[in-house]
This record gives structure tokens, C-alpha cells and sequence, in this order.
């Protein structure tokens, strides 16, 4: 890396941008003039943030005429709503004429409510609060107050009144709350009242006040409330002012022809992408602080400047954030900066004209903002899970440094970080690849022609799949998995459960590759892999299924440490094991459970997507991208994690192999390994206590000794498995290469042509 | 000098169709030599020169430029070539002097060096008039300039010249031409290409004339002319053209 070129192309970039009216306006001029507009708008519009009258229609107002009284004066009585309230919410007292209003009432004051149509009572009041222009119906039955007489004469129901309300108009649930609060009001002192007639304290209904007291401090408050609004804020001002330079450092250069420039000269593309990724960083650090600047100094004078005109609606009872905060607020944009300039970055560099890179804004919006929204749910805190999620740990971060809870930040301030430059790294790397592809470099204005890509998907076919038909299975078995998950129903015994997950990844994992490897490819058996190998291969493979399951066990309980699994998980978990407890034996379930999805899967994910995905340069590249699909394709996150470990075994051992039948025999015993261990426990682990244990936490655990001699051995057979085979060139198999087919009905699919 | 042996180029469009832009094809350029690539537009030549100046990589053969691999060794490549071509733009928001000085410097060359070297260039292409213009407001023949000393600023022994005299006005191009003459008589290895066979006469001193990503026919320029019974290039050019088009027509039908 030759620092002086990336410096030099770090001034060049940053002298182009500033010399852009378009970056200038958006980065500089936009935020600096934004918020003033916004203060000076909110102001305009401030007198219209006032409360508006609402109005009740009450039916049965003599009902309210007890002692005291609800209603005075055709208002509600200044004792139980203040004034201000009872002037904005205006009383309407029914008439008693019609003979549908006689009928509903007559029907409620049944109290037998349940025989009349709601449906007609809906559509009635409606109609009447429309007639009426009212916003909420009352209706009272039967007299409210208590009538000690009437009690002993052997009425026993309490009485009722019925709030009509339409849930859709804040119109109406705010003349609801105001009616409620008044109601409440007075229900309370006809009940003191009616207490102290009969001699007894109202103690005797309330024996206490729970009342809470807010011990935060002033500063604490303010920052609790600004911590959760100034890291979303945070996160946009740094992705829009990345992403507009990143925009034109990448996808506008192709367009104007410099690109081809810059890569003939002699930088390498690695000091390109820096000298960019540096240029869009400083822009985007650049953005915030600006937005941060121009948002303070307009709060300040909306909120602090002005307090005799206070209440400016949204911000009405907000406070500046204290300054501590908006110190850590400025450390925390730097990483953040970073982050999302690798993130557009990524973006940009993979758009062929800067039109097709303002398409990736909202996607790359929508990717974040997930990420963002984790941190704003009251349960989420900064912990070792969340902190290695990228951007979501960043925001939980920064919520942590403005609440000033620095332990926690001295304690995850590390995951952040690794993340953050992981991610930065892994976006420079996707840009170097984006400079040296071609399709991306140089042919911005090719169309894609549907009639071209079937006629060769179809006619012209290919004997292995391409890479677009692997991503095409590869996305159809997620949807299909999506959507037959929701017909999935709780399994009562063993053998319904057996019939139902094979049903499950016979239709959507293998199905949708085998219909494929057939009808788009013209050997649908190399296409899925099914070709004979070395039995030593076979067994190679079962032994590392077997020796590498210490090390996944290992690490399913990091991650089980890290993304504990939720209750909802959990109970699934003991239903299935009392399902499981229910089949006729072992082989049953390890055919169920461990055999059928293992080849299922293998030959969709290592056989079709695999063979598709081998058409890019980059075996490793392709059996990283299959893997990254097979562990798509798992519902459960925790189990995601583990399987793209597996999966990342099981390709290499596909790319070697060229085989798909060592994967079976890996992946079966893989998923064989942990029935197997449960059984042993279940019988007391028997013979094979010097290899297991059942640890503190009531799982399986192996030996440190026997464990890391199994994994130096799966290790070993692997290393051995890749020095024995010759990976087969990127392309179409030869024939000598293709050995016998296994299936001669996937070699000679019926209807195919040839 | 420049080896090429082989060179095939097959592009894989997004519908999977593919296109075979490069053939195999071979030539070699000496030191003091221009050679010149001549062929109608979507012959392969720009695809040719990409790969050579590293910015395309071949699907096959080889090609070495004064010794290293263009595949393998893209970097030190880059050091010994100066590339011109009417895709190498020029930024629209530097100033011709920054320009030459930012790919001056890419180059590895001090900066004292370059303020000599550069006030040698802009005096020769006479450029010192717009030497603070930005590329936005350059005329054509003003960027071109531009390009040609960009590409000539760290004096490389190798010069890819693909169309470099397109869209420059009478004045500007016996400039470059005469440049490219200066060039050659330096000793430096330089591929010429156009397909205006009157740049080609005056400059070649070896000409390949391409079609459909092949080499239809590769002689010295002196020999070609004796040998073609007073027919000048141009005729030799279409009837070459002609030929390669009927016969590419004929395959399809066949």
C-alpha cells in the first residue's frame, strides 16, 4: 500500500467534491439552511397547534341527574372537569323523538345488549354522530348514582353506560378521554359519597395511594430523551452525506470516462478504493457535523431562546441535551461516519451510471433502518450480541455514551469496533472487486433481454447451471420456505412430523433445484453433482462429520452464549423432544432428522446452486455464496450461524469432490452426531464417558483432551481430502472428467431436449 | 517491446449470450516502432488495448509488455505505459496543470521533476494558455492535449495511442502527430490505433488491419504498399473488410 497515492488521490477527490455545486449544496449548504427553515416554519405554524372542541352526545342525560349532579346547565359540572376542558367539550342532550332511538334505548335499558345487532347499533350511531356532527355517543341506561333503596329492593346489577367511539378519529378519542376523565371524576365522589352515608371510609375501597417519584436529574432526563432521537438522526445525516459523493466518486466517474483514467495509471485499486472511501468519510463526518451545528444552534433558539412562547407542538417539554452528550455525540461520528461511507461506498462502486446509483439509496435505507430501529425497542441494551450486529451496536453504543453509562461502553466499545472495521474492510475489498469487473466497469448502457435469456436458458442450454439460475433456485427454495412455513402445523406425534418435514424439504428444497438442474440444463446429473467418487472420499467425509462436531458444539454454545434463545424457541424445543419420544427407534429419527435433509439439502445447495456459483471466478467465492444461502435457508437465527459454518465444509468438499455424495455422507453424520449424543445421555453416555459429559448447564460437552485430538483429525482429513482431489476448472465439465452417472433418470430426464 | 500471442476476449453479457471481441490474436512491436492497429469500429482494437494497458483482462493468451505479464503483473505495467484513448477522460473539475501533475505524481515522479518536465510538455503542446482552465470548459482538442500529456508525464517507453487524434482540429493533430513521430525516433515501442488510413500512412511502420476480433492481415506498412499492384491502403482495407464479412455472413447462413 503506497500511503503518498492514497493521500493523492484523497486531495483530488476532496479538491473534485468541493468544486461540485451538487455535493456542495447537499453536504454544506443544505443543512446549514435547513433547520432555520424548519424553525422558522414551526413558528408559522404554531398557532395552529391548539385544542379543538369536541363535541358529546349523550342519550339518557337524566340518568346523570343524581346527587351530585354530572350535568349542570346542559355542561358537565365544573367539579369534575375544569373549565378550560369542559368549555372544549360541548354536551349535546338527545331528543327523544324516533322510534329507533326509543327501540336502542328501550333494548339497553334491558341490559341485554348481547341480542341487539351491534352491527345495526354501529351503523346507527354513526349515522346519528354524523347527523349530529358530534364526536362521541354516551348512553346511559339506567340511573349512574347509588340508590340504597333500589339496592335492597333487589336490583343486584350494577348499572352501566356505553361509550360509542370511533377508534379512527382523534377527534373522538380525545372527546372519550376528556368524557372518561369527567366520568371517573364524579364516579369517585358518588362513591365517597354514597360511603360516607352509609358510615364507612372511603379507605375501605382505596386502603392506599401508589404514587412514583422520578429521581433522574435534570441532565439525566435530557439525555435519556435525546438518546434516542440523536443516534437515528445521527445515522441519516451520515448515510446522506456519503452517499451522494459516493454516488459520484464511483458510478459518475465510469459515466464520464475518468474511471478508465485512474485504473490505467499505475495505483492499485486497493489505494483507489481508500483514497475514495476516505474522501466519501470525510464528507459524511463533515454532514453531521453541520446538520448537528445548524440543528443546535435553531433548538437553541426554538427552545431555549424563546421559553415565553413555549409549547411549539412536537417540541413542546424538550430540553437542550446536555453538553456531555453532544461531546461523546461527536466522538461516535466518526465510526459511524465510516461505516456508512464503506456501506454507499459498496453501493456506489457496484452502480455502471450515477442514475443506477441513486436507485440503491432506498434499498441500503432499507437494510439500515431495521438495523436501526433494534435500538430504539426499551428491552434492547448494549451487550455482547447486540453489540456485533453491525450498525445496531454502533447506535447502542452512542446511546450509551449520551446516557453516560461508560462502563457499559468500556466493556463493548471493542466487539463495536472490530465490527465497524470489518465492515469497512469488507466494503474496500467488494470495491477493488467492483474496479476490476468488467461488466460493471464497461457496458453501462447494456440491456437485459428476457427473450435472450430464456431463448439460452431454454434452447440453448448448458450442461451446467449458470450463476444467474443458481441465484434464481437459491431465492426460490428461501420463498417457497417462507411461505410453506405458515401452513406448517404443530406436529402431535412422531410419525405426522416425519411425514410433514419431508414433505416440507422434498417440495421446497429439492424440488425447485431438480426441476431446474432438468429443464434448464442439459446434464441435470452434473448439474446436481450426482457422480460417483473414491469410497476413501465417502469415508473421509463421514469422519470428518463425526471428528469436526467437538468443534460444532463448541461453537454452538458461543453463539447460544451470545443469542440466548427466546422462550418461544425454547418451548418448541420440549414439544419436539416429547414428539421425538414418540418414534418407533433410533434409525427413524436419524433418517428423519439427519439423513433426508442431509441429502435434500446437499443436493440443492452444494449440487445446483454450488455448480451455478462455480461459474464465477471464485470457487472459494462460490462455495462462500452457497453457503451464505444455506444458512438463508434456516428459519432460527442461532442455527443460521451454524450452518453457514457447516456450509462453508461441505462446499469445499463439493468443489474438491466434485461429488455430491462425500457432502451427503458429511452432512448426514454432521446432523446424525447430536441425536447420537442425546441418546448416549440419555442412557448415562455409557462406554463413552472418557469422550462426553453432561456440563453445569445441562447440555453435552466434550472432553478438552478427546476433543481437540477429534478436531485435529477432522482437520487433517479435510487438509488430506484437498490435497487428494484436483478442483475441476471453472466451465463446463469434459466428458472424461464426468465419470458414470448414478441416476440414469437425472442423465436422461424424460421430455428433455437434447 | 510489446509480445502478444493468442489473445482471445469473450464477453458474457447479463443475458448469458456471449461475444467473442478478441479471436486469438498475435503481433509484436519493437522499440522505435509504431505499429498500427486499423479497423472498422467493433473490430476488437479498444478491447486490445484495454487489455494491454491492464484495465481488461484477457480470457486467454498472453500478452508482455517489456517483460511483464499483463495478468500477473498489472502494477509494473502500468509504470511502462502511457494510454490515450478517447475513453481516458479528463476530469471536468481539475485544471489541465493539476491534472498532469496528479498523474505525474501517481507515477511516482518528485514533484520538482514534474514542475520541469511539465513546463517542457505544456510548452510543446502548447498548452500554457488554458494550463489553469478546467477540463469542463476545455474544447475537445484542448482535452485531448491534455490526455496526450497525461500519458507522456512519467516518459514511459511504451505508448498506447487508441483514436488519439479523433475530434482535433488540423493544427492540434499534425501536433500529435508529430509528437508521436518524435516519440518513435526516442526509441519507444508505441501501438497506433485508427481507422482513418491516412494517420496510419503517415505514422505506421507496421500495420495489423482487424475484423470481427481477428487479424485479417499484419505487414509492414512498406511491404504492403509494394506488394498491392497500385492499390493504396484504403483499397486493401475494404476489400479485406468485404471479404471478412461476406465470409462471416456465409457461416451464419451455413
Amino acid at each position: 500500500m503506497n500511503w503518498t497515492n492514497v493521500f493523492l488521490l484523497l486531495s483530488r477527490e476532496l479538491r473534485d467534491q468541493l468544486r461540485d455545486r451538487r455535493t456542495l449544496f447537499t453536504v454544506v449548504v443544505l443543512p446549514l439552511l435547513l433547520y432555520p427553515l424548519m424553525g422558522i416554519s414551526m413558528l408559522q405554524i404554531t398557532q395552529f397547534f391548539r385544542e379543538h372542541p369536541t363535541k358529546v352526545w349523550v342519550v339518557g342525560h337524566e340518568n346523570l341527574s343524581g346527587s351530585p349532579p354530572f350535568l349542570q346547565a346542559g355542561r358537565i359540572a365544573s367539579d369534575w372537569l375544569d373549565s378550560s376542558q369542559a368549555r372544549l367539550l360541548e354536551v349535546q342532550l338527545a331528543d327523544r323523538s324516533g322510534d329507533e332511538f326509543q327501540r336502542l334505548v328501550g333494548e339497553f335499558k334491558r341490559d341485554n345488549a348481547g341480542e341487539v345487532s351491534q352491527a345495526l347499533v354501529n351503523a346507527y350511531i354513526q349515522q346519528e354522530l354524523k347527523r349530529r356532527d358530534s364526536d362521541l355517543a354516551v348512553l346511559v341506561p339506567k340511573p349512574l348514582d347509588f340508590q340504597p333503596n333500589a339496592e335492597q329492593g333487589g336490583a343486584t346489577s350494577t348499572p352501566a353506560a356505553y361509550l360509542f367511539l370511533n377508534t379512527s378519529s382523534d377527534r373522538s378519542r380525545v372527546a372519550a378521554e376528556r368524557f372518561l376523565s369527567a366520568a371517573n371524576n364524579w364516579k369517585n365522589a358518588v362513591r365517597d359519597e354514597s360511603l360516607r352515608e352509609a358510615n364507612l371510609s372511603p379507605r375501605l375501597v382505596e386502603p392506599f395511594v401508589l404514587r412514583s417519584m422520578d429521581i433522574a436529574d435534570g441532565q439525566g432526563r435530557r439525555a435519556a430523551a435525546w438518546s434516542r432521537i440523536l443516534p437515528m438522526l445521527l445515522m441519516i445525516w451520515s448515510l446522506t452525506g456519503a452517499f451522494y459523493p459516493a454516488v459520484d466518486l464511483c458510478a459518475g466517474e465510469k459515466e464520464r470516462g475518468t474511471l478508465e483514467t485512474l485504473l490505467s495509471c499505475p495505483a492499485s485499486r486497493s489505494e483507489i478504493a481508500i483514497g475514495k472511501l476516505l474522501t466519501v468519510m470525510i464528507f459524511s463526518f463533515a454532514t453531521c457535523l453541520l446538520n448537528f451545528m445548524s440543528l443546535g444552534i435553531t433548538s437553541f433558539f426554538v427552545i431555549a431562546g424563546n421559553p415565553a412562547k413555549g409549547g411549539f407542538g412536537p417540541l413542546g417539554g424538550m430540553e437542550l441535551p446536555p453538553t456531555q452528550s453532544l461531546i461523546w455525540l461527536l466522538v461516535a461520528t466518526v465510526p459511524i461516519a465510516a461505516l456508512f461511507s464503506a456501506l454507499s461506498l459498496a453501493a456506489a462502486a457496484f452502480a455502471r451510471s450515477s442514475k443506477e446509483g441513486q436507485y440503491y439509496l432506498v434499498p441500503l435505507i432499507m437494510i439500515c433502518l431495521p438495523l436501526m430501529a433494534i435500538p430504539m425497542f426499551p428491552a434492547t441494551r448494549l451487550e455482547l450480541g447486540t453489540s456485533l450486529i453491525p450498525v445496531t451496536g454502533l447506535m447502542l453504543l452512542l446511546r450509551c455514551l449520551i446516557e453516560g453509562q461508560v462502563s457499559q461502553v468500556l466493556q463493548y466499545c471493542g466487539p463495536v469496533f472490530l465490527v465497524t472495521v470489518a465492515g469497512c474492510w469488507l466494503a474496500v475489498r467488494w470495491v477493488v472487486i467492483q474496479f476490476n469487473s468488467e461488466t460493471v466497469l464497461f457496458r453501462a448502457s447494456e440491456r437485459f433481454s428476457l427473450r435472450n435469456w430464456l431463448t439460452r436458458a431454454f434452447l440453448q442450454r448448458q450442461e451446467l447451471p449458470s450463476v444467474g439460475q443458481a441465484l434464481l433456485c437459491a431465492v426460490t427454495i428461501l420463498v417457497v420456505k417462507f411461505f410453506a412455513g405458515f401452513a406448517i402445523s404443530m406436529p402431535t406425534s412422531f410419525s405426522g412430523f416425519a411425514l410433514q418435514t419431508v414433505i416440507i424439504l422434498f417440495a421446497t428444497v429439492f424440488m425447485p433445484a431438480l426441476l431446474m438442474a432438468m429443464f434448464l440444463t442439459k446434464r441435470p446429473d452434473w448439474a446436481l453433482k450426482v457422480k460417483s467418487c473414491r469410497p476413501a472420499w465417502i469415508a473421509a467425509a463421514v469422519l470428518i462429520g463425526i471428528s469436526l462436531n467437538p468443534l460444532f458444539t463448541w461453537l454452538s454454545g458461543l453463539v447460544l452464549t451470545i443469542y440466548p434463545m427466546n422462550d418461544s424457541v425454547q418451548q418448541l424445543q420440549s414439544i419436539m423432544a416429547t414428539v421425538m419420544s414418540g418414534a418407533p427407534g433410533l434409525v427413524a429419527i436419524v433418517v428423519v432428522l439427519a439423513v433426508l435433509p442431509a441429502a435434500f439439502e446437499e443436493l440443492a445447495f452444494r449440487g445446483f446452486i454450488l455448480s451455478g456459483m462455480q461459474r464465477m471466478k471464485s470457487s472459494l467465492g462460490a462455495v462462500i455464496a452457497s453457503s451464505f444461502f444455506f444458512a438463508l435457508a434456516h428459519a432460527v437465527f442461532q442455527q443460521s450461524v451454524l450452518a453457514f459454518v457447516a456450509g462453508l465444509i461441505f462446499g469445499v468438499i463439493a468443489w474438491r469432490t466434485q461429488s455430491i455424495l462425500p457432502c451427503i455422507a458429511c452432512h448426514a453424520m454432521h446432523n446424525s452426531m447430536s441425536i447420537l449424543l442425546g441418546e448416549l445421555k440419555v442412557g448415562g453416555w455409557g462406554a463413552f464417558q472418557w469422550l462426553v459429559y453432561e456440563s453445569e448447564r445441562g447440555v453435552t460437552a466434550y472432553r478438552i483432551a478427546p476433543a481437540l485430538l477429534l478436531t485435529m483429525l477432522g482437520v487433517t482429513l479435510l487438509y488430506w481430502l484437498f490435497q487428494q482431489t484436483s478442483a475441476e476448472p471453472v466451465g463446463e465439465p469434459s466428458e472424461r472428467d464426468a465419470g458414470p452417472s448414478l441416476s440414469p433418470r437425472l442423465a436422461t430426464p424424460a421430455g428433455s431436449s437434447r | 517491446m510489446i509480445h502478444v500471442r493468442r489473445l482471445t476476449k469473450i464477453y458474457q453479457h447479463c443475458d448469458e449470450s456471449e461475444h467473442v471481441a478478441l479471436g486469438g490474436i498475435s503481433f509484436d512491436v519493437m522499440p522505435g516502432q509504431v505499429f498500427g492497429l486499423l479497423g472498422p469500429n467493433g473490430a476488437g482494437k479498444t478491447t486490445a488495448l484495454r487489455i494491454l494497458s491492464t484495465v481488461l483482462k484477457p480470457t486467454s493468451g498472453v500478452a508482455l509488455i517489456n517483460g511483464f505479464d499483463v495478468v500477473r503483473q498489472p502494477e509494473q505495467i502500468r509504470r511502462q505505459i502511457g494510454f490515450v484513448s478517447l475513453n481516458t477522460a479528463i476530469y471536468d473539475r481539475m485544471t489541465a496543470w493539476e491534472m498532469v501533475y496528479l498523474f505525474g505524481r501517481l507515477n511516482g515522479i518528485s514533484s520538482e521533476s514534474l514542475h520541469v518536465r511539465m513546463d517542457d510538455l505544456f510548452e510543446r503542446f502548447q498548452m500554457n494558455d488554458f494550463r489553469q482552465v478546467l477540463g469542463g470548459r476545455m474544447s475537445t482538442g484542448m482535452k485531448q492535449k491534455v490526455s496526450i500529456a497525461r500519458a507522456l508525464v512519467h516518459d514511459p517507453p511504451v505508448l498506447i495511442f487508441d483514436e488519439a487524434a479523433a475530434g482535433l482540429d488540423i493544427l492540434a493533430a499534425r501536433e500529435v502527430f508529430r509528437t508521436i513521430e518524435l516519440l518513435r525516433d526516442q526509441g519507444k515501442c508505441i501501438i497506433y490505433s485508427s481507422h482513418i488510413m491516412s494517420e496510419v500512412r503517415r505514422l505506421c511502420d507496421e500495420v495489423a488491419i482487424m475484423n470481427r476480433g481477428k487479424i485479417l492481415l499484419q505487414a509492414p506498412l512498406a511491404e504492403l504498399l509494394a506488394g498491392a499492384k497500385g492499390r493504396d491502403l484504403e483499397d486493401i482495407f475494404f476489400d479485406l473488410i468485404a471479404e471478412s464479412e461476406e465470409a462471416a455472413i456465409a457461416g451464419v447462413e451455413r
